[in-house]
């Protein structure tokens, strides 16, 4: 301030704190409205002209090596060179994507942050919740007619239909993992875990986030008496009876648990270097247990096993959304179909590299691209989603998700 | 013109310094009572009971304080210790940099060498199981994540205790804490009376407002207890954060009454701190 003012001779000084004020309240103010935009109604031609040359940002998760090679190394050039789109990443999953829409929602501002977000079934749910989707836009894609609409994997997203506001990029199932070397018979159902975790006490535990709650949910399944238990509408009398027993279970074998239960991980992703040291004989994951990089990377051993559980664990795809305020629609749209070309979703299977399974329908693809599917290399330590999808059960509805994470600490954590 | 300059700095000050602030806060109390957020359709005192019955709140802050207090008061003696043993070497500069080095490890930074070093699958537990200490890595002492807040405390500890050092190291020389004692000795203090009624006092007087707002600081500490800390209970800011991000957008609020009880509390506690500091200048 003294710089400033001895600087600035006296007129001057007086301009400044208007020009401050100015500054700061445009700050806190809201954008003026863009132009109405049509493109619902556009042609692709037209989305495609407006695209060109535009800058896309797009909010995902960057926890994965693999993954953020795949998107920086391949998506982010192709773009660039197909369309002249500037493809910007910046970091956010799940709660971040929704706060940072929720805020923008309160506070009025017509052109948000993100244009395009990677989502699962849970942050669909939420943002389904606070209108903070656009669309539908995605029968607006070529490329979506690789995609089977019929499939209920990639057309209910948490029993909530998809209806077009949400496209499927990938595509997996929940497994558990053991190490073959270890553990002879890992367990496969509730009463097989009580066995397991009483000969091996501090071996197994439930991470507190979206990976142990999905795990929770096969035990809530294997309750239920079938695979399909859980599908359908939540039913509040239904969970009641069925969670009461599921944490009667959970916490009689508590003590067994790692840490004898008293705290519980707060992360899966920090179970990954317990399971590698063998402080944990039992882990689990999407991506059919997420074993092929960790193996060639040397983290887990080559004896690692993936399964799913005798009822089944959860299949299911995760999404691109467009945020209700995107700035540049097309240009999401653009980049989303590309994405979602046979080519890009073809590379991101490369066991050797992200090693994702595609959500396109192998029979609807040409020819040419038909060959190379069906000629994939194959995962060499994971298992296969085909191998596992004879025992997969679909998402239940995001009620039995929220009561989960909720009870999961009011019954187990804090009792 | 001098008035005018005072008017200006002022007005920064609030610009600046005030505003998003209170901003802040009255954005809080108004989420806490669902008068904003878009999932809350009105007055309502329903967060407010639901954070008060579940006594959570409670437990978080007596956990927090119980964490932030030894803490402090750990760093504060092994500081006071260290500076009153080594106040000569400490002016050497290969042991100087080794003391003052963690104050140079954000708080991230520090959660994670404590992980990669006392985890049980940490470097400790490996040298102790390669020495035989140990069968397993399960055997391992817990210190992260454990129910005593062990892996916390000895993070914010290594953090704290350097800054401590180099405070009462300064106040040793500027107060001639030196020169005092060899006066009160040559009047026939021993050492024990010099220490206790000398340089202790000397040194906590002039520094007890920092060690203070230190104790704020460590009370509202976020990355070191979301690393190193347990599910249950958890510290205030892991708990606000934990609720404001939750799944169920419809308890957001309750996470912004725990923000509004904080902050009433740290502002009202920085309130009687400075109050009373300057009242005791005034009359010193």
């Amino acid at each position: 301030m003294m710089l400033l003012n001895e600087s600035l001779p006296p007129m001057r000084k007086f301009l400044l704190l208007p020009v401050m004020i100015a500054v700061l309240s445009g700050l806190a103010a809201c954008d003026t409205p863009p132009a109405e935009e049509n493109l619902i109604d556009a042609t692709w031609e037209t989305i495609e002209t407006q695209a060109q040359g535009s800058v896309v940002n797009f909010m995902m998760w960057q926890g994965s090596s693999p993954i953020n090679d795949y998107i920086n190394n391949y998506v982010v050039p192709e773009v660039k060179a197909r369309y002249n789109i500037d493809l910007r990443i910046s970091g956010g999953q799940g709660p971040e994507i929704v706060q940072l829409v929720m805020g923008e929602r309160e506070a009025g501002v017509a052109k948000g942050q993100v244009d395009m977000v990677w989502i699962n079934g849970e942050t669909f749910f939420q943002l389904r919740n606070i209108q903070g989707l656009w669309g539908p836009f995605v029968e607006k894609l070529p490329n979506s007619r690789f995609i089977n609409p019929e499939d209920p994997y990639l057309s209910i997203d948490f029993q909530q239909a998809v209806e077009g506001m949400e496209c499927p990029w990938s595509i997996s199932q929940f497994a558990l993992i053991y190490d073959s070397a270890r553990v002879a018979a890992p367990p496969r159902t509730l009463p097989e875990l009580e066995a397991f975790v009483m000969a091996n006490p501090g071996t197994f535990t439930v991470s507190n986030d979206f990976t142990g709650m999905t795990l929770l949910k096969s035990f809530l399944a294997e309750l239920s008496g079938s695979p399909t238990g859980l599908d359908g509408p939540f039913d509040e009398a239904k969970y009641e009876r069925l969670s009461a027993e599921l944490w009667t279970i959970l916490n009689r074998l508590k003590p067994y648990f790692w840490k004898e239960g008293k705290t519980f991980p707060k992360e899966h992703s920090v179970m990954d270097q317990m399971f590698a040291s063998g402080e944990l004989l039992i882990s689990y994951g999407f991506g059919e247990g997420g074993i092929e990089d960790k193996v060639r990377n040397g983290l887990f051993p080559t004896s690692t096993r993936g399964y799913a559980w005798e009822n089944g664990t959860i299949l299911n795809a995760n999404f691109f959304g467009i945020t209700y305020n995107a700035p540049n629609k097309a240009g999401a749209m653009q980049v989303i179909d590309f994405m979602i070309s046979p080519e890009a979703q073809l590379k991101k299977a490369d066991p050797n590299g992200m090693d994702s399974n595609p959500v396109l329908d192998v029979s609807r693809l040409p020819e040419e691209w038909k060959a190379q599917y069906e000629a994939m290399p194959t995962r060499k330590y994971g298992p296969s989603m085909s191998e596992l999808s004879v025992r997969s059960i679909q998402e239940p509805a995001a009620e039995y998700m929220i009561r989960l994470y909720d009870e999961f600490r009011t019954e187990v954590i804090e009792k | 013109m001098k008035n005018r300059r005072l008017h200006i700095g002022l007005l920064l000050f609030v610009l600046i310094g005030v505003l998003p602030f209170v901003s802040a806060f009255v954005y809080a109390v108004l989420y806490s009572v669902g008068l904003a957020g878009v999932v809350n359709d009105g007055f309502t005192l329903r967060f407010w009971a639901a954070v008060w019955n579940s006594g959570e709140f409670l437990r978080s802050f007596g956990y927090s304080a119980g964490i932030a207090g030894i803490s402090v008061v750990v760093s504060v003696s092994a500081a006071m210790w260290l500076t009153l043993q080594f106040k000569r070497e400490l002016q050497h500069r290969w042991l100087s940099f080794v003391i003052y080095l963690p104050l140079a490890i954000p708080g991230v930074v520090a959660a994670f060498f404590m992980v990669q070093l006392f985890a049980k699958s940490g470097l400790f537990s490996r040298f102790a199981y390669h020495l035989g200490w140990i069968a397993e890595a399960r055997e391992f002492p817990d210190l992260i994540n454990d129910p005593y807040a062990l892996g916390i405390m000895l993070a914010f500890i290594t953090i704290v205790t350097p800054f401590f050092v180099l405070l009462f190291l300064n106040v040793y020389q500027n107060e001639r804490v030196a020169e005092l004692t060899e006066l009160a000795e040559s009047l026939g203090a021993n050492k024990k009376q010099v220490l206790w009624r000398v340089t202790l006092p000397i040194l906590l007087r002039k520094t007890w407002t920092l060690i203070g707002l230190y104790f704020i600081f460590l009370l509202g500490s976020y990355e070191v207890p979301l690393i190193l800390g347990q599910e249950s209970p958890q510290m205030l800011s892991v708990l606000i954060i934990r609720e404001i991000k939750q799944y169920d957008l419809s308890k957001i609020s309750e996470g912004y009454v725990v923000a509004v009880i904080y902050t009433i509390f740290v502002s009202l506690a920085a309130v009687l701190l400075f109050y009373r500091k300057k009242s005791t200048t005034d009359a010193g």
